[in-house]
């Protein structure tokens, strides 16, 4: 096993937070409620931060450093289909996909939900159907980003979501390392 | 490679993600449904075909993946053939040149001509004069005993096709 500390702890404690930010928002709070609202800014705020991050944070969080191109993305597919056990550092190429999305989901999530509370949009059919399509997809989105980590970690025996509450990602010896 | 072929898996996956898609709204669409009107409501009628078509969509995006990941093991595979004839080339250029006793300015110059390159080129590349070039390659031709470039390239090309190409790849498929 090699050791390597990768996740920095903003970017864990964003990670916790936006889950719970995510689940209280989505099924815990009255959609018409005061609370529900509140919710929402914490949400967009958590978002704004982790933008920022991914400008001036750390190496593993920035991301001119873990946006794929498209020959990565192939890469790693590749990797799957030939069941070759090459490791991720940082985010991999798919991982890092789904990252953009829900970033983005999410984003657009609490974008439509605050021009519901603003006069112009407060009757806007479109913009409360967009709201809930995209919590439909962004809820989606998560089970699948969780089933993949799941995955991913039976694949290549790194345990990614202990990495993402630790910081440390533990490798085996018998996986390389992508450069 | 021609474009076409390296092109499919990027189609086939835009293919399987649009797929995905349909299939992930259809899917939502049937359980809402389901849930919002009770499913008496809605088991009946076009409910069947609706969840036929919906089904159908899922196999398709199943099998699509299975066609997608068999492509890029394919192409892994032919990726892999390639370097392992690069690599045996190599090896059979390296060990003929110390076969034939070349110095090292004689080998620079032989592997730069069996890549096809004009003896101008070569003086460029080694920033030397082109009469020095083919006092170089008359050496190499003299020594490996032909006339010429095409008989130095037959004579590589004949010992690469003698070789096995596979048992000198190194057993390390896991």
């Amino acid at each position: 096993m090699r050791h390597h500390r990768i996740w920095d702890p903003f970017l864990r404690v964003f990670h916790w937070a936006l889950v719970a930010g995510f689940v209280c928002t989505a099924l815990l709070t009255a959609p018409e409620g005061r609370l529900h609202q509140d919710l929402g800014y914490v949400v967009a705020a958590l978002i704004a931060l982790r933008l920022a991050w991914g400008v001036f944070g750390p190496r593993s969080a920035k991301f001119s450093v873990f946006v794929p191109d498209f020959a990565a993305v192939m890469a790693h597919l590749s990797d799957i289909a030939t069941r070759r056990k090459r490791v991720y550092l940082g985010h991999s190429p798919l991982g890092a996909l789904m990252i953009l999305n829900l970033l983005a989901s999410i984003a657009l999530i609490a974008l439509s939900g605050f021009l519901m509370t603003t006069s112009a949009y407060a009757g806007a059919k479109w913009v409360e159907s967009l709201h809930e399509t995209l919590v439909v997809w962004a809820t989606g989105s998560i089970a699948v980003h969780v089933g993949a980590v799941l995955w991913e970690s039976l694949r290549t025996g790194v345990n990614l979501s202990r990495a993402m509450i630790t910081g440390v990602k533990d490798i085996p010896r018998d996986a390389n390392i992508v450069p | 490679m021609t474009p076409r072929i390296a092109n499919t898996p990027a189609t086939l996956i835009i293919v399987i993600a649009v797929q995905s898609l349909c299939a992930a709204f259809y899917l939502a669409d049937l359980l809402f449904d389901g849930v919002m009107e009770g499913w008496a409501q809605v088991i009946q009628g076009d409910f069947f075909f609706e969840a036929a078509a919906t089904l159908a969509l899922i196999a398709a995006v199943v099998v699509e993946t299975r066609f997608l990941m068999d492509l890029l093991r394919r192409k892994a595979y032919l990726e892999r053939q390639v370097s392992i004839a690069a690599g045996a080339f190599h090896d059979i250029i390296l060990d003929h040149f110390s076969l034939w006793g070349l110095t090292p300015a004689e080998q620079d110059v032989a592997q730069f001509t069996i890549k096809g390159m004009s003896i101008t080129e070569i003086a460029a590349l080694r920033g030397s004069a082109e009469g020095t070039v083919k006092s170089h390659l008359n050496a190499i031709y003299r020594k490996a005993d032909v006339s010429g470039r095409g008989g130095l390239l037959s004579l590589l090309i004949e010992d690469l096709m003698g070789r096995p190409l596979l048992a000198q790849a190194p057993a390390e498929q896991t």
